[in-house]
């Protein structure tokens, strides 16, 4: 198991807990994670222009597939950009090969060979929830977490392909593995308002926090995200706010917790 | 040298260079960067600066102070764990420059109080002024290779002061060995000195010497016999062990005049007919007046700027958030500084992360160096004037893609808060009229931006002869399957939570895809709805015809951009 380590531009930034507690984890379970200088995944500049989006994609792509290996994100922005950015070079052979172009001036190309993985299923699946639950040593008996997957992890259907996009069980498994209790939360599939923060504050705003007051009425003591802009716009809207708030743990944080790893090594 | 010429020269350049320099400081306290910046005078801008640094010093924090003044400042640390060639070069300059002005330059003043017996001509002296002088020339040497490749991959800002101020350098350091040289070799020289010394400067009772100074100090006498003859070489030794030897050593420690000296004997008759000596010495030391007179007007200012702005930050260095510790009187000094500490080093440019879209809309605007040139032209208010639209618009670009990933800030050699920079620079920005897309596009209704297009390129455009790609949007088969159902509307939670009066959505997703269906895409690109989309592909994944809302919106972002960007007329604000 091992794969070239795709942060994505929020980690290094705005949450470097993620990074670190990824590593903690991924370490303990077998999977080797080789670090590349890699670009932006392309995600603002889908918003500009198209072409723009999938040179900036592929050259992340190009670079992995020199060197051999497939991508992992833990963040669920980039790997949806990412998985669009292989769709449309597959579908539409004019943009691939103006793109091919654009790589070739810096030494590059796109095959396909590499693939995109979110650390979702990797977790469940490569590494796999019998190995997860041997590793779990103090299990978080009876927490009850709301499970937080970030839209591109799940949707469309056809380009993440992860789980059922509209009944998602795979993150739920994962909270279970750590002995802690996924909370059935109606609005657990919506968007937690991230991309409209710079756009339309309010509206982002409002779509935040009617995901915390709902994650608070099904019982949940804490929302456990699997992307960075989810975590990080849930800490945002509730640092200055006056209403009841919830815990915020990064996947990564419950499992090492779980697996008994010191608190400082998960970025707590 | 006459020295009414030095002292006047010297102390016209030393004024030049001091009016520089508070000119150019002034601006810390002068320059608003970031819309918070503007409600904060220059005077309270002054005060902070000097209850910050008052602070600091009467406290713990003096320590960081100090650590960064050894480490960033005088070591260079950031650099060294970014690009060890570039250090090794940048020190060695450094280093190899600060002494040759201290020992060679202010040697009145600091190497003959320092050493009592100093004298230019003796070791260790002699050996080191080389030693110093070639250390300089090598730094530069790497730094311009350095340079250079990464020219090959990166639009670098040119800067024609900055380039010429290398070469005056350059020029400095190699008059001075040539200076060097050209004395060793003097005959002229010589005979000056042994006529201040021994009394004469007649070649026949000066023979022993001659000798001896002609086979062991390089001197070039056109008239001398060779073979020499060794017996007289030894008879030169004595005299001059009596009256040369106390302030001159064996010229052969200049490792760098003394060869120089040996290549130049053919043509030293020639120099010393021509004066070559004093001319040299005039150029030289007028090289030096004018590099001392322009600094603070070129970027290498940074040797100035560079350490201030190391030392502020360590002073205001808060630990649990650096950057917190600045008031907003001393944030908008901080930014101003920046524009003046920043080396143009290009290591940001080298590992920003949007660089390849950079490359490929060619667009160096996106690149951090470009980018704190465009904030600094945006606060002067150059950015703004008539004929720089292009320019100001490359630079909103900028602003909007990038992705405040903080790897310049990082990286950056001199610890600059770039990203500080970066949220200071679009809030101006968005005051000139160049905030983000989704802002100027939904600043008009989308029946404006329609007309506007129609006015200019006609209003039915469902097939953009222009589209290169396969655009969804344009495609006959996207929307054929629409049976307008309105699941996509309902699934959305834009437009659930859209309450508001006024600000609240124009279109709804399935009205949006119907203009599309009818061939009406001008009419959609500036909707609401497209830039308030959240991108969450909840409708791409509920449509029972399997339409790609999303994707589509996501297309029609980018042409908003492009298209409604063409009819925008955007003008700097009077």
């Amino acid at each position: 198991m091992k794969y070239a380590l795709f942060l994505g531009c929020k980690i290094p930034s705005g949450l470097p807990a993620y990074e670190t507690s990824m590593r903690a984890v991924l370490v303990h379970l077998g999977v080797t994670l080789v670090d590349l200088e890699f670009n932006c995944c392309g995600y603002p500049a889908r918003n500009y222009s198209h072409e723009a989006f999938v040179v900036a994609a592929a050259h992340n792509l190009a670079l992995a597939e020199r060197a051999g290996l497939d991508l992992l994100t833990p963040c669920s922005c980039c790997f949806g950009t990412l998985r669009h950015a292989m769709r449309f070079l597959g579908e539409d052979a004019q943009l691939r090969a103006r793109v091919s172009q654009v790589l070739a001036a810096e030494g590059l190309a796109w095959s396909g060979k590499s693939q995109v993985e979110h650390l979702l299923p990797v977790l469940a699946r490569t590494v796999g929830v019998d190995a997860l639950a041997a590793a779990v040593r103090i299990p978080h008996a009876g927490l009850r977490v709301a499970a937080q997957y970030g839209c591109h992890a799940l949707r469309p259907s056809d380009v993440s392909g992860i789980d059922n996009a509209m009944a998602p069980t795979l993150f739920e498994t994962l909270i279970s593995v750590t002995g802690a209790s996924p909370v059935d939360w109606p609005r657990r599939l919506d968007c937690c308002g991230d991309p409209l923060h710079e756009a339309n504050t309010a509206l982002s705003e409002r779509m935040t926090r009617a995901k915390i007051d709902d994650a608070l009425a099904s019982g949940a003591e804490a929302i456990c995200s699997a992307c960075p802009h989810c975590q990080l716009r849930f800490d945002a809207v509730q640092a200055d706010s006056p209403d009841p708030s919830i815990r915020t743990l990064l996947y990564t944080q419950l499992l090492g917790l779980a697996m008994g790893l010191p608190a400082k090594s998960l970025g707590l | 040298m006459s020295p009414v010429l030095f002292q006047t020269a010297l102390y016209a350049s030393l004024a030049l260079c001091a009016l520089g320099l508070v000119w150019r400081a002034s601006a810390w306290f002068r320059v608003r960067i970031g819309t918070d910046a503007r409600a904060v005078t220059p005077s309270r801008r002054i005060v902070a600066l000097f209850r910050g640094s008052a602070s600091a010093l009467f406290s713990r924090r003096l320590f960081a102070v100090l650590g960064a003044f050894f480490l960033d400042v005088l070591l260079l640390r950031r650099l060294y764990t970014n690009e060890k060639l570039r250090w090794l070069a940048h020190l060695l300059i450094v280093v190899g420059f600060t002494l040759l002005v201290l020992m060679h330059a202010l040697a009145p003043i600091v190497s003959a109080k320092l050493f009592p017996g100093y004298q230019p001509t003796l070791d260790p002296y002699l050996f080191l002024r080389d030693l110093f002088g070639l250390m300089v020339l090598t730094g530069a040497a790497l730094m311009v290779l350095g340079r250079r490749s990464a020219r090959r991959d990166l639009t670098q800002t040119r800067d024609r002061f900055g380039a010429a101020f290398m070469v005056l350098l350059a020029f400095v350091l190699v008059s001075g060995f040539l200076l060097e040289a050209c004395k060793i070799a003097s005959p002229r020289a010589f005979y000056r000195m042994t006529d201040q010394f021994i009394g004469t400067s007649d070649p026949r009772k000066l023979a022993p010497l001659r000798a001896l100074w002609a086979s062991e100090f390089g001197v070039a006498f056109a008239d001398m016999k060779r073979p020499i003859d060794p017996l007289l070489v030894e008879q030169g030794r004595k005299l001059n062990s009596e009256s040369c030897a106390s302030c001159h050593a064996k010229p052969v420690s200049a490792f760098v005049s003394y060869p120089l000296a040996r290549m130049l004997a053919p043509v030293t008759s020639v120099l010393d007919e021509g004066h070559a000596e004093v001319w040299l010495l005039y150029l030289h030391v007028f090289a030096c007046f004018l590099g001392l007179a322009s600094l603070p007007f070129t970027r290498f200012f940074h040797v100035v700027a560079a350490p201030i702005s190391l030392l502020v930050d360590a002073a205001a260095r808060d630990r649990a958030s650096p950057g917190q510790g600045f008031s907003s009187a001393g944030r908008a000094s901080r930014r101003a500084l920046a524009l003046d500490a920043c080396v143009r080093c290009g290591i940001c440019d080298s590992r920003c992360s949007v660089a390849p879209l950079a490359r490929y809309l060619g667009n160096p605007g996106l690149l951090p160096s470009h980018k704190l040139l465009a904030t600094g032209a945006l606060a002067g208010g150059r950015l703004l004037r008539t004929g720089h639209e292009d320019e100001a618009l490359r630079a909103a670009d900028g602003a909007f893609l990038c992705t405040d990933c903080g790897r310049c800030t990082s990286r950056c050699p001199v610890g600059l808060d770039l990203a500080d920079l970066w949220e200071a620079g679009r809030g101006d920005l968005a005051a000139a009229g160049l905030p983000t897309p989704a802002q100027w596009v939904q600043a008009r209704p989308a029946l404006d931006w329609a007309e506007f297009l129609q006015a200019r390129s006609g209003l039915h455009d469902l097939y953009d002869p222009d589209a290169s790609s396969a655009l969804l949007s344009a495609g006959r088969s996207t929307f054929s399957r629409c049976v307008q159902c309105q699941t996509c509307t309902n699934v959305c939670p834009v437009v659930a939570h859209s309450i508001d009066t006024g600000h609240g959505i124009d279109l709804t997703p399935q009205k949006v895809m119907n203009l599309l269906r009818l061939g009406l895409r001008d009419l959609a690109l500036g909707s609401r709805m497209v830039w308030d989309c959240a991108n969450c592909y909840q409708c791409q994944e509920s449509c029972p015809e399997g339409i790609r809302v999303a994707d589509i919106m996501c297309e029609l972002r980018g042409l908003s951009v492009q298209r409604l960007g063409s009819v925008r007329d955007w003008k700097a604000p009077a």
